[in-house]
């Protein structure tokens, strides 16, 4: 038997009707085919158990503190918000301050007091000068323990 | 100009809170509290888990104000929210979630609101109990884009086309789900046929 209404361009109508939702002249007609198809009659049956079925399934309605629970949320979603954005804003400061302060640490290092340097020949210098005051050193010490000749 | 008032009076009331005005945000959250309240509900079957996804929901839209654009119904808009937070909700705890629907052990501690006590016996008390303990637990049990395509469906009783939207999936594809997700509750619901 062919059914016109056992295929998937159809098939919904199925549904609507169960649904209230085919317009009359659809839903006459799918009444009217019911009589003489056994297969969309039990369909329309069964489905017509579980639509009442289901409206038996109640849901709760919101608590009294739902609206103020999603401002609350707007709010604190706000604040961190803000916070994000400061974060989002500061965060290309970071590679320039760290450049910045290698650059700082360059120009100081480049710019060190000229006291503090000394060449080599500086150095030596300095090591002759210290090798000489040394020897004078000794020399005093030496003379100092000669004993004065006997007259 | 007659696009702006084919709009949808909520897609209206939504862009003016891209405009920045709350009040509009108020009118959006005092209407669509209790559909987005009760199909987060029968998805995860757990209060405070819908009331917490609810809020979220909304936090969303908010938060989503300034990049709004009524390319399709507000409603759609909001379900797709709505649904991708609750199939999330469930992918992520389902294990969690693998329990037994057992008549003394409620999950939710939910009140039996649904039978008010008006002259019903304690025997026929228990029957619907038991009666609406199934419902509850068949459509648990159904695969969850099953479960919210059929819960849009009747509950919302939203257009194929609304549904594929809010899914992000093909009409045909919705249809799909739901011969598929209506031929299982057939099979399981069909004992109730014969009873009050």
């Amino acid at each position: 038997m062919n059914c016109p209404y056992r295929n998937e361009e159809e098939m919904d109508l199925l549904l609507d009707y169960t649904a209230g939702r085919l317009d009359p002249a659809g839903a006459a007609r799918l009444r009217t085919h019911a009589i003489t198809c056994p297969e969309c009659d039990g369909f329309l049956r069964a489905q017509a158990v579980v639509w009442k079925a289901l409206d038996e399934f109640t849901a709760p309605r919101p608590t009294a503190d739902f609206n103020r629970a999603v401002w609350r949320k707007i709010g604190t979603a706000a604040s961190e918000s803000w916070l994000t954005r400061l974060a989002q804003i500061c965060r290309p400061l970071v590679p320039l301050t760290a450049a910045a302060v290698l650059i700082a640490a360059g120009f100081v290092y480049d710019h060190k007091p000229a006291s503090l340097t000394i060449t080599v020949a500086e150095a030596e210098q300095i090591q002759h000068t210290l090798e000489d005051l040394q020897m004078l050193q000794n020399l005093n010490v030496t003379a100092a323990e000669v004993p004065e000749p006997l007259l | 100009m007659e696009a702006a008032q084919a709009l949808d009076f909520d897609a209206q009331l939504m862009l003016r809170v891209k405009d920045g005005d709350d009040d509009s945000f108020r009118l959006l959250l005092e209407k669509h509290r209790l559909p987005v309240m009760r199909f987060v509900y029968r998805m995860v079957q757990d209060q405070s888990v819908s009331e917490e996804l609810g809020q979220e929901v909304f936090l969303r839209i908010y938060r989503s104000r300034a990049n709004y654009e009524p390319a399709a119904k507000f409603t759609t808009w909001m379900f797709r929210i709505a649904s991708h937070l609750a199939l999330n909700w469930l992918r992520d705890g389902r294990t969690e979630r693998e329990r037994s629907f057992s008549l003394d052990s409620r999950s939710d501690g939910e009140p039996v609101r649904e039978f008010p006590g008006t002259g019903f016996s304690v025997e026929e008390e228990m029957v619907r109990r038991i009666r609406l303990d199934e419902i509850r637990q068949a459509i648990a049990d159904l695969p969850d884009k099953q479960r919210a395509a059929v819960l849009m469906h009747k509950y919302e009783e939203m257009e194929y086309s609304q549904i594929a939207g809010a899914m992000a999936c093909s009409e045909s594809a919705v249809k799909s789900l739901l011969f598929r997700a209506y031929e299982t509750l057939r099979a399981r619901l069909a004992h109730l046929a014969g009873q009050k």
